[in-house]
């Protein structure tokens, strides 16, 4: 399939008129991708009776330089650096009618430091381009040059640890529930109840921003009085993402100033608010000493479908460079949509120095961090104490497990949920440590350990098995023995 | 009220064999151990003051508890905690850190309010002088 | 394996499986390493045939000691410190890290690691700094072996208030409390090791084996030179082997002689020779023969045929 089509040059190429882009120099199987280059891998599914070749050409050169017809002014630039170029077309296995196409752009073509660029090179145009009938962003391949340009997260995994002094196991947190309703006043209840009982944090819900039954000071002043006095109450660091997530930058700030002002050592924004607004508060977390957490707000809509929008493992590339220092990424056991392979390969890009290429887990490329701080993935959604061991097991232990139901639910009330959620995780971890073979003695473990504790006895009871098994929609496409590019 | 820092406050006190194998556990990662003490546990109360220079090197956690018989022979009526010290590239920084004595009396600390500006609070924990001793 | 401490008497108030009621010793020997190793030792160690016959000895002793505490035949955990002694180059380094291994194979020592010190690394300049130095030592040795050399040392009868007293008190009392933790091996010349235990009962007491390491006769210290020669890519010419001969005869009966030690620094010297005897001659073309060939010259040139002992400590201080 990767033929050459004949790139025209000279005078011919500047002829007025329609020429095939893969003509136009937007397709070079013979190109390799320098060290410098940004590569984009999309999943293309051109029209029936569209040529793929010719539908990556046009997508390489909808994403740079071309435009539907000749135009002279190229003369006038170094056209031929400007020109992304697919140098690869790949049928995507087992799914007919698809195409893996590797694009590579220059350096020059992106502003430094720039999300809102990238993301508008790369994605701005493109995805209504009518030959084809879907398109998917599905991998990028960050060059270490471009990297640098980031400030990355503000404060990173490491720094994060020391500064609340916790190592060695997940952090645990809770979402207040339920989202809608609760008083200022109540609402800070939860929060006292959940962190007094041993959780590490406590979260705002994505729309939890400023609304009638509760306005962002009067939760921003409750929040932190419980989190005043379980830190005396228990003597260990203790935070609540206090989202700040508002309709203005002005606001935004407004309200992180706030935060800050009251002590606490996090803030939280939505990913809606769009990449501009998190840089900046990226920046404003790494110069105040505030973690800033992102709740991925919104991205199902563009994740989720395996042929259109773009994966969430760009999204975590993305938001690392940006420099927020959590992020939602999966549960894979939980409630939202998560493949376990799939979502490795996001935990691996957020906390690995180094992500080699591994299709099995949807990782298309070798990707450097160049030191970029490491940023701590959030497990959240239907989570429980009796899933601690498939939860280390899966994810690690440099993540924040997020109980929401499974600390407030709890039968015995909430500082019981959380006291039976710190002891099911400490006993894992100790057991872990021991050497012992926690995935399949984890039952055993949890079991052992609620003899000694009544609120983990009565939470294993009430969620027993509780799983949710449904089958995934964004899995990875791959051929064991198939070979990726660069 | 029982101090909760550190990575096993949740579960009853490790016996030493539990000690020695969270301990061989930071051997077999290829950390350096570190013994530390303190009568100031306040939850922003970083440097704890240490027993030695952190032990690297060793092959077996008998060493480890060696020390830590020597040490709370000395501070047995203060917090110790032993935490293991990855210095590879990228962490740099502690891994594990797990309080392994505690005071016969536990401390105590409580919120002291400042009313500021408005309804602003801020906030300052304190330690609560003992209310009694214990016999 | 066994991987903590009193793990055995946990094993055995443990609800473990029923105790097997007889035991094939051969897989018992071979799970444990133990055949491996003693044929490893057999074939890096050339002569030496009453030290192999000793930790043959000892690891069948070990070996049915494991087998007496699985079959519930248990007394106190055994005492396992030893002394090594012989002159120098006599192969007990080598055969402290084989008896190490033994000991790990068998569960009698958790890691395995061997710690060769000697009294420099144990004992400070100045008070205060001895016991640091010290249990830093054992601290590391811990769960292996801990191997002192030139161990009287340690002890220095004339001076009653040299800090080698506080190392030889604390390495005492380790050795009587943390038997389960760590082995020591004592090693030096015989004549002053028997001094020093003379002189210091209390290590007398706790060793429980004690192997003798004789002197190489000179039969054995040619083979080991014209192996070493070999694995080197050499060969004596006729001539330089008789000279050889008489090279190791002379050498031994000198001061400072250390055995295999001091035929690979003969060796190294005799290459050296060689060397610039083929390189004084820049006009000659060389056979592959003229490489590898040491001549008779090459080992009269030594000193040692002048009269004069030659000066092998420093080459031996490196040697280890």
């Amino acid at each position: 399939m990767n033929a050459h089509t004949g790139t025209v040059s000279g005078k011919e190429r500047y002829r007025s008129g329609v020429m095939e882009y893969k003509r136009m120099g937007y397709w070079e199987p013979d190109y390799v991708p320098k060290d410098t280059d940004v590569i984009a891998l999309f999943r293309v599914t051109p029209q029936d009776g569209v040529d793929p070749i010719e539908a990556s050409a046009a997508v390489a050169g909808e994403s740079s330089t071309a435009t539907w017809t000749v135009v002279w002014t190229d003369r006038l630039t170094a056209a031929e650096k400007y020109r992304a170029k697919c140098y690869r077309v790949d049928e995507v296995p087992g799914a007919p009618g698809q195409y893996f196409a590797y694009i590579a752009y220059d350096l020059d073509l992106f502003e430094s430091g720039s999300i809102a660029n990238l993301s508008a090179s790369i994605i701005g145009n493109v995805f209504g381009f009518k030959p084809l009938k879907a398109l998917r962003l599905e991998d990028m391949r960050l060059p270490v040059a471009y990297v640098k340009t980031f400030q990355g997260p503000a404060t990173g995994i490491v720094v994060e640890r020391e500064r609340l002094d916790k190592f060695g196991r997940p952090l645990l947190g809770a979402t207040v529930k339920p989202k809608l309703g609760l008083s200022g006043r109540n609402y800070g209840r939860v929060v006292y109840e959940a962190l007094k009982g041993g959780l590490d944090f406590t979260k705002d819900d994505e729309n939890i921003n400023s609304q009638p039954f509760m306005h962002w000071r009067e939760r921003f002043l409750y929040c932190m009085e419980a989190v005043n006095r379980a830190q005396a109450a228990s003597g260990e660091m203790k935070g609540t993402y206090l989202n700040v997530t508002a309709a203005t930058m002005e606001d935004m700030y407004e309200r992180a100033e706030f935060a800050k002002e009251l002590g606490s050592v996090v803030v939280m924004i939505d990913l809606v608010i769009g990449y501009t607004a998190i840089q900046s508060m990226a920046k404003w977390a790494r110069r105040n000493d505030v973690i800033l957490h992102l709740h991925r707000a919104g991205h199902s809509t563009y994740t989720r479908q395996k042929s259109h929008g773009v994966s969430f493992r760009v999204i975590a590339k993305w938001m690392r460079l940006a420099g927020v220092d959590h992020i939602h990424a999966g549960t894979v056991v939980g409630k939202l949509e998560g493949d376990p392979n799939t979502t490795r390969g996001y935990y691996d890009i957020c906390r690995d120095d180094f992500n080699p290429m591994k299709l099995e887990h949807g990782v298309f490329f070798d990707q450097s961090w160049a030191s970029l701080n490491k940023l701590m993935p959030v497990a959240s959604g239907g989570i429980h104490a009796g899933q601690m061991h498939q939860l280390l097991d899966l994810l690690g232990e440099d993540v924040v497990l997020q109980f929401g139901g499974g600390t407030i639910g709890h039968p015995m009330g909430i500082q019981a949920g959380a006291i039976a959620n710190r002891v099911a995780l400490e006993a894992m971890i100790l057991a872990r440590n021991e050497g012992r073979d926690y995935v399949h003695e984890g039952p055993e473990i949890l079991a052992k350990a609620a003899e000694s504790c009544t609120p983990l006895k009565a939470a294993l009871e009430t969620w027993k098995d509780v799983t949710f098994n449904y089958q995934s929609t964004d899995t990875p496409d791959f051929v064991p023995t198939a070979l990726a590019a660069v | 009220m029982r101090l909760t820092q550190g990575c096993f406050s949740f579960l009853p006190d490790l016996t030493d064999d539990q000690i020695y194998k969270q301990v061989q556990y930071c051997l077999a990662n290829g950390w350096a151990v570190n013994i530390e003490f303190t009568d100031d546990p306040h939850p922003r109360s970083t440097y704890w003051e240490m027993w030695g220079l952190p032990m690297f090197d060793l092959a077996d956690a008998a060493g480890v508890m060696m020390e830590l018989a020597e040490c709370r022979r000395v501070y047995g009526d203060r917090y110790i905690r032993l935490s293991g010290f990855d210095a590879s590239h990228g962490w740099e920084s502690v891994r594990i850190s797990f309080i392994v004595n505690r005071p016969p009396q536990e401390v105590e600390f409580e919120l002291l309010r400042q009313e500021v500006a408005g309804r602003s609070v801020r906030y300052t924990t304190v330690r609560r002088p003992p209310q009694h001793v214990s016999p | 394996m066994l991987d903590l401490p009193h793990a055995r008497s946990a094993d055995a108030s443990g609800n473990e499986a029923p105790l097997p009621a007889s035991f094939d010793l051969r897989n018992e020997a071979e799970a444990a390493g133990i055949t491996a190793t003693l044929q490893q030792l057999d074939q890096e160690l050339i002569g030496l045939k009453p030290v192999k016959d000793r930790v043959r000895q000892i690891a069948s002793l070990l070996l049915i000691e494991r087998i007496r505490q699985r079959a519930g035949l248990v007394s106190s955990p055994p005492t396992l410190h030893m002394s090594f002694t012989g002159n120098p180059g006599t192969g007990k380094t080598t055969v402290a890290l084989r008896m190490a291994k033994i000991l790990h194979g068998l569960g009698f020592v958790r890691r395995g690691q061997v710690i060769s010190v000697t009294r420099d690394d144990l004992v400070g300049q100045y008070i205060g700094h001895t016991a640091p130095k010290t249990k830093e030592i054992l601290k590391k040795a811990m769960g292996g072996v801990l191997f002192i050399d030139e161990a009287y040392y340690l002890h220095r009868p004339d001076n009653e208030r040299d800090y080698g007293q506080e190392a030889i008190e604390i390495l005492l009392q380790v050795m009587e409390n943390q038997r389960e933790d760590l082995v020591v091996i004592l090693a030096g010349y015989g004549e002053r090791m028997t001094n020093f235990f003379a002189s210091n009962p209390g290590f007398r007491s706790r060793i429980a084996h004690h192997i003798e390491f004789p002197d190489y006769s000179e039969a054995e210290l040619l083979f080991i030179g014209e192996l070493m020669l070999r694995e080197r890519g050499y060969r004596l010419s006729a001539a330089a082997r008789k000279a050889f001969v008489d090279y190791i005869a002379l050498r031994r009966t000198q001061p400072l002689f250390s055995n295999a030690r001091s035929i690979r620094n003969a060796i190294d010297r005799m290459r050296l020779r060689q060397a610039d005897r083929l390189v004084s001659d820049l006009d000659r073309m060389l056979e592959l023969s003229d490489l590898e060939t040491i001549d008779s010259a090459d080992v009269l040139a030594s000193r040692v045929f002048g009269g004069g002992p030659v000066v092998d400590g420093q080459a031996a201080g490196s040697a280890k």
